[in-house]
């Protein structure tokens, strides 16, 4: 009859039967692991009172400092000087008319529709030293204007 | 009540004259002061090294494996140590990295070549019987055989109790387990062992 195996009539053992590490090993390992360790000496060190500050806290101050440096060079760049919208009209109220036209039928630039509204936009008023119409025949000659070019008017 | 044995070795087989060792306080106490850290550490590698390998090698059989997963152990301990609260004894919060190191690997090698249970444990079974120190005692082969047949989590409880005689609160912290739950799993593997080694030894 086969007798049945009972782990408490074995001989315990602290381990079980393996063979021993290689002579000297445990002498060689602390070794081996302190020379895998990360070495936390090779990262910049912080300045003192930086090192009390809560990982949280040293977060917000860089933000801070980021965001200071941002509003600080949008401060010392300055805004664009602003050249009055009257100057350049003012200059061109000096040239003559007959210069004027003379520049604009020899040139070669033409005047757009876009031109014409932009510069009645800056002077509503442009237009009545020499646009003698009544408001029936400017309708009219809106309403013939292609739809695209409207945008302007 | 079972305790954990001691490795600390008499005091004629020391080959050379050391520090005598630090308790644990001291040690983490040394640990915080940056000037000391590294002293130390190397202290609480010296105390714990020889359990923390053999709990790795019971699990991993090999001893290059051993000595790798025993080494990434340390390097884990001295980057968490910082952050250990204490409410745990230093040595089951070590046992509990270790352990997790070695179902990590077992759990890897396993995906890695898409082994299913048995095989590993017949890769570790080959192993064993290839090792010169159980050459010739046939029933301690065969007990050997049985425990890694068992699934990784209940060889390591099995291994906690049988070999390291831990009491079962200490393997709740280890395995963070409840102690009903390591108690019965404990019963399972002995009667498990039993009957392999029983089943395929001769009259």
């Amino acid at each position: 009859m086969k007798t049945s195996f009972k782990l408490d009539a074995h001989p315990r053992r602290p381990r079980p039967l393996l063979s021993e590490p290689p002579t000297g090993y445990f002498d060689k390992l602390p070794t081996q692991i302190m020379a895998r360790l990360p070495q936390a000496d090779a990262r910049p060190a912080a300045p003192g009172w930086l090192a009390w500050l809560t990982p949280a806290l040293r977060t917000g101050l860089a933000s801070v400092a980021v965001l200071g440096g941002f509003a600080a060079s949008f401060y010392m760049s300055g805004t664009p000087r602003l050249t009055p919208a009257t100057a350049s009209t003012a200059s061109l109220d000096a040239v003559p008319r007959t210069e004027l036209v003379g520049y604009l039928l020899t040139s070669g630039a033409r005047v757009e529709n876009s031109d014409l509204a932009v510069l009645t936009a800056a002077h509503p008023n442009i237009a009545k030293g020499f646009l003698r119409v009544s408001d029936e025949e400017l309708t009219n000659a809106l309403d013939e204007q292609p739809s695209e070019d409207l945008t302007y008017l | 009540m079972p305790t954990l044995r001691s490795n600390r070795l008499p005091a004629c087989s020391r080959p050379t004259p050391r520090p005598p060792r630090l308790e644990d306080h001291e040690i983490l106490l040394k640990f915080q002061d940056p000037a000391s850290r590294n002293l130390a550490f190397n202290q609480l590698v010296r105390k714990y090294q020889s359990k923390v390998y053999w709990h790795v090698r019971k699990m991993v059989i090999d001893h290059d494996d051993a000595d790798d997963l025993t080494q990434d152990v340390f390097v884990k301990v001295w980057k968490h140590l910082e952050n250990f609260r204490q409410d745990a004894a230093l040595f089951t919060w070590i046992y509990r990295i270790a352990t997790n190191e070695c179902l990590n690997f077992l759990g890897s090698k396993r995906r890695k070549f898409l082994l299913p249970l048995t095989d590993v444990g017949a890769e570790l079974a080959a192993k064993i019987e290839a090792d010169p120190a159980v050459a010739g005692d046939e029933i301690e082969l065969k007990l050997q055989k049985a425990i890694l047949r068992l699934p990784d989590k209940q060889r390591l409880v099995f291994n906690l109790r049988y070999y390291d005689e831990m009491p079962y609160e200490q393997m709740a912290e280890v395995t963070g387990t409840s102690v009903g739950a390591l108690k019965a799993s404990y019963h399972h593997a002995v009667k498990k062992v039993e009957e392999y080694v029983t089943r395929t030894t001769d009259d």
